[in-house]
C-alpha cells in the first residue's frame, strides 16, 4: 500500500503514513484535496468500496477529524483517509456523488457532530433524534450524564450512596 | 387514494396474525468476541467501593449499595456497585478506571428474562453463570490516571548527614497540580484520618488552583496543617484506593503544598477570623502539644479566652522537643502556633502545674480544664546495666536537642528501639557523630523484623542512607560494662513479638546471640506519662482503668466534669489524633458550659 502513496505523493499533500496492519494503512490529506485524492483511489487504484465515514472530536485541537475507510474488493486493502477540518463551523465537502451511501454517513455525523456537508441529500433532516434541541451530542463538551438526569425519570428500585458519607454514618456517626 | 390507503394500511398488518413469529425467544448462540464488553463481574473481596465507577458513568447506570456479608471498615466503603442495564451502553470507563482492578467484563450479551427488574444487580454478589468466565474486557494497560507518584525533591543523604536543615524540600505548583490530578476523588481515606480532614476537597481546592479554599478546608478539622503537612503519621495514605494498582497519593506533602503557599500574614483574612465575638468564658488548657493547641484553636474560634500552661520555655510539646528540626522546622511549628495565638490563645510558658501552680487553683479559676500533658517519660528496658550514666531515654536527648543545649555523644552509640522516636534518636546522633568525630556509628536494633517495625519507612530508608544502621529482630540482654564504662549490648534474637491473641509476648532463641559495640546506649522504647499534677483528692474522684489511664467519654470529658483529657495520654500516640481529640474536647466542653447556663 506504501507503494500506491509513493506514487500518488507528488500529486497529493499525503501526511502521516501508518502502515496500521498489512492490509490496512492510515493517512492524512488535506481537507482541499480530500475528495480529488479518494475520487482517485476509487477510479484509479480499485478502491471501489466505501465501508464507513466517521468523525473523532479534537475539543483541545479545536478540530474534528474525518475519517474515511475505503476498500479495493480485490486486494483486499483498505486505507482510512482522514481530514482535519476546523470545529468551528465545521464543514466538509460532500463525496455522495461517489458513493450514493455516503448521502446516509454525511447526514449522520450532521445529526451527531454538527458537521455540515453541503448539497448533500438530506443533510438537515433528522436522522435518529427526534425533536433534538441540544448541542449535537456527540460533541465531546455535550453533557450526557447532564442530559441523562434532565431527560429520564429515575428508576424504582435505585438507592444512592456516597462512600465517604456513608463510612461516617457506619463508622463514626457523631463525631 | 391515498387517503384511504392511510386509513386501511394499519389493517393490513393484520393478515400476520396468524402467522409464525419472525422474532426468535433465544438468540442464535453465537459467543462474543475475546475482548467484547458483556455483562459485568467483580471480585467482591478485591473491591473496597471506592465508587469510582459510579463516578466515571455518563449514564449514572452504577449506584454503589451495600452488600450482606461486606463490612464497613478503614479502607472499606462496605459498597458494591450494582449496574443498571437499562442505562448501561457498555462502553466499559467503569473498567478501566477501577482502581482495584476488581470489575471487569465478560463476554456474555445474552440474557432473556421476562421481568425488566432482574436487569439491575451487582456483579460478583449474584450468582450469574458468567462470573466465572475468563474471556470479556479487562482493565487496559493505559491508565485514565497516573499510578506513580510525583516524586519528592528531598536533599541528598550527603547534603544532610550533617546538619538538621529540612530534608524534604516541599512540592512546586506544577508538581502538585500534577499530583492532585491523580485523586480519583472517592474519599475512602477521610474515615481513616483520625481528624477525618476533607481530603478530597482540599486536593480538588489544589487542581482549582485555590489554595485559599484548600486553606479553609484544612482548618475546618486541623489547626496545625505546616506540621501535618510535613509530620503526620498519613494513615490516610495506608488506604488510598489508588494505592491498589500503583502508589498512594502524596496526600501529605499536598497538604503541606497548600499550608506552605499560603502566606502567614493572611490567614486571619482567609480563614475569615479577624474578629471573634467573646462569650466572657475562660478556659484553661495544660500543655501546648497537638491537642492543647487544637483544643484552644477550636475553642477561641467559639469565642473562648483560652489559657494554655507550658512548663517548657516554648509551644509545640513533642512536635517541638521531640521530632528533630530536619523532619520539621521550628520555624514552621511557629507559623502554625502564632495563628492560633494571633485569636487570642495567650500561652503562660515556664508553668508546671503541680508546682507553680494546681490543677485545683485552674478548676477554680476557670469555667473548663483541658489537660493534654502528652507522654514525656522514657520507659525503660531495665535490662541490666540501664542504670549506667551513660544509658539515656531518647526522648530526654531529643528534648534537650531542641532546648539547644549539648548532649553527650559517643564514637559508637546502640538505639534500643524500632518506633518513630528510635530513628529520630538515631538520625539525631548520626548527624553528631558526623559533626563531632567525621564518621558515623549508630545502630539501631528492635525487637520486631524488618517488616513489623513501626517506624515509618521512609524513617528506616533515610536512616540507612545516612550511615546509621538498623538492624531489627534481637531482644536486648544486657548491657556490658567494663571498668565502669559501656562496651556493648548483648542481644539474643527474637523468634516473634506478639502471640496469637496479638498480646505482646516476645518469644527468643537464646542460642542465636549477638553483641553490638558501643559506649553509649539509647532507650526508645516506648513513653510514659507523668500524672503527678493530679492531687490525691482528684485522684480519688477520677475514673481510671487498671493501666492508670484516665478514662474519658467521646468528648474526652472526664468523670470530673469540668475536666476533659485529650492527646497521648489519651489516644495515639501521634499528632493527628491528638488534634482529632483536642477538636473533640473543643466541642465538648463547650456543650458542657453550656449545659452549665
Amino acid at each position: 500500500m506504501k507503494e500506491i502513496i509513493d506514487r500518488l505523493q507528488e500529486l497529493y499533500p499525503i501526511g502521516d503514513f501508518k502502515q496500521q496492519n498489512k492490509s490496512l494503512a492510515l493517512i492524512t490529506v488535506d481537507k482541499d484535496k480530500a475528495v480529488d485524492f479518494i475520487t482517485r483511489l476509487k477510479n484509479e487504484e480499485g478502491f471501489l468500496h466505501l465501508s464507513i465515514i466517521t468523525a473523532v472530536d479534537w475539543l483541545e485541537k479545536n478540530k474534528f477529524q474525518l475519517s474515511y475507510l475505503i476498500n479495493n474488493p480485490t486486494t483486499k486493502n483498505s486505507f482510512v483517509v482522514r481530514v482535519m477540518i476546523d470545529r468551528e463551523n465545521a464543514e466538509m465537502f460532500s463525496i455522495h456523488h461517489l458513493w450514493e451511501q455516503a448521502a446516509t454517513y454525511q447526514r449522520e455525523l450532521k445529526e451527531m457532530f454538527g458537521i455540515d456537508f453541503p448539497g448533500s441529500p438530506g443533510v438537515d433532516k433528522p436522522f435518529i433524534l427526534e425533536g433534538w434541541h441540544e448541542i449535537p451530542p456527540y460533541r465531546r463538551d455535550f453533557d450526557t450524564k447532564n442530559y441523562s438526569e434532565e431527560t429520564y425519570f429515575p428508576r424504582e428500585g435505585r438507592t444512592k450512596n456516597v462512600p465517604a458519607e456513608y463510612m461516617k454514618q457506619k463508622l463514626y456517626p457523631d463525631e | 387514494m391515498g387517503k384511504i390507503n392511510d386509513i386501511l394500511s394499519p389493517f393490513t398488518a393484520w393478515k400476520h396474525l396468524v402467522n409464525e413469529p419472525l422474532t426468535v425467544k433465544k438468540p442464535l448462540e453465537r459467543e462474543g468476541a475475546d475482548r467484547y464488553r458483556g455483562f459485568h463481574k467483580n471480585e467482591i473481596d478485591k473491591c473496597i467501593g471506592c465508587g469510582t465507577c459510579e463516578d466515571i458513568c455518563q449514564n449514572a447506570a452504577i449506584d454503589l449499595v451495600p452488600v450482606e456479608g461486606i463490612e464497613t471498615k478503614d479502607g472499606d466503603s462496605g459498597l458494591r456497585p450494582k449496574i443498571d442495564y437499562g442505562r448501561c451502553c457498555w462502553c466499559a470507563l467503569c473498567v478501566d478506571i477501577c482502581t482495584t482492578n476488581s470489575l471487569s467484563m465478560s463476554n456474555e450479551f445474552k440474557w432473556i428474562d421476562e421481568d425488566a427488574d432482574n436487569f439491575l444487580f451487582i456483579p460478583g454478589a449474584d450468582d450469574k453463570p458468567w462470573n466465572n468466565s475468563e474471556k470479556g474486557w479487562k482493565k487496559p494497560d493505559y491508565n485514565l490516571y497516573d499510578p506513580n507518584r510525583v516524586d519528592m525533591q528531598e536533599l541528598h543523604p550527603e547534603d544532610r548527614d550533617k546538619s538538621f536543615i529540612e530534608i524534604v524540600q516541599g512540592y512546586s505548583k506544577e508538581q502538585a497540580l500534577k499530583e492532585a490530578d491523580r485523586c480519583v476523588e472517592c474519599g475512602i481515606c477521610t474515615a481513616t484520618c483520625p481528624a477525618h480532614m476533607g481530603i478530597p476537597e482540599y486536593i480538588r481546592a489544589i487542581r482549582n488552583d485555590d489554595l485559599e479554599e484548600g486553606l479553609r478546608i484544612l482548618y475546618d478539622t486541623n489547626p496545625l496543617p505546616e506540621i501535618c503537612g510535613r509530620i503526620c503519621t498519613h494513615k490516610c495514605e495506608t488506604v488510598c484506593s489508588v494505592g491498589h494498582t500503583g502508589d498512594p497519593l502524596s496526600i501529605r506533602w499536598l497538604k503541606r503544598y497548600i499550608a506552605d503557599q499560603n502566606p502567614s500574614e493572611r490567614f486571619k483574612e482567609i480563614l475569615g477570623t479577624d474578629t471573634i465575638e467573646q462569650n466572657g468564658k475562660k478556659i484553661a488548657i495544660i500543655g501546648s502539644g497537638p491537642s492543647g493547641l487544637s483544643a484552644a484553636h477550636y475553642l477561641a474560634l467559639m469565642g473562648y479566652s483560652c489559657t494554655i500552661f507550658e512548663k517548657l520555655p516554648l509551644a509545640g510539646g513533642m512536635m517541638r522537643y521531640g521530632i528533630p528540626e530536619y523532619r520539621l522546622p521550628y520555624d514552621q511549628i511557629d507559623k502554625d502556633i502564632n495563628y492560633i495565638l494571633s485569636l487570642g490563645v495567650e500561652i503562660k510558658y515556664n508553668v508546671t502545674i503541680g508546682k507553680d501552680n494546681t490543677l485545683d487553683q485552674l478548676h477554680k479559676d476557670f469555667d473548663a480544664v483541658f489537660t493534654g500533658t502528652g507522654l514525656h517519660l522514657g520507659r525503660s528496658t531495665r535490662i541490666p546495666g540501664t542504670e549506667h550514666k551513660d544509658v539515656h531515654f531518647a526522648t530526654d536527648l531529643l528534648r534537650e536537642i531542641s532546648l539547644g543545649n549539648e548532649i553527650p555523644v559517643a564514637e559508637k552509640v546502640v538505639v534500643i528501639g524500632g518506633g518513630n522516636v528510635a530513628m529520630d534518636i538515631t538520625r539525631s546522633m548520626a548527624r553528631l557523630q558526623n559533626q563531632k568525630f567525621g564518621k558515623v556509628n549508630v545502630i539501631a536494633t528492635s525487637l520486631e523484623s524488618e517488616d513489623i517495625m513501626p517506624a515509618d519507612r521512609e524513617e528506616i530508608v533515610e536512616a540507612r542512607e545516612e550511615n546509621a544502621q538498623i538492624i531489627p529482630g534481637w531482644g536486648p540482654q544486657s548491657i556490658e560494662i567494663k571498668n565502669d564504662k559501656i562496651t556493648g549490648l548483648h542481644v539474643i534474637k527474637c523468634l516473634s513479638v506478639f502471640d496469637e491473641e496479638g498480646r505482646f509476648n516476645p518469644k527468643f532463641d537464646e542460642n542465636i546471640k549477638d553483641f553490638f559495640e558501643a559506649e553509649m546506649v539509647i532507650e526508645s522504647i516506648g513513653q510514659g506519662m507523668d500524672l503527678s499534677y493530679l492531687t490525691d483528692e482528684i485522684k480519688e474522684n477520677l475514673k481510671m482503668d487498671n493501666r492508670g489511664r484516665i478514662i474519658v467519654d467521646n468528648n474526652f470529658q472526664s468523670s470530673l466534669e469540668w475536666l476533659f483529657v485529650g492527646g497521648d495520654i489519651i489516644q495515639g500516640p501521634d499528632v493527628i489524633h491528638g488534634i482529632a481529640n483536642g477538636h473533640k474536647a473543643a466541642i465538648g466542653i463547650d456543650n458542657y458550659i453550656n449545659s452549665k447556663k
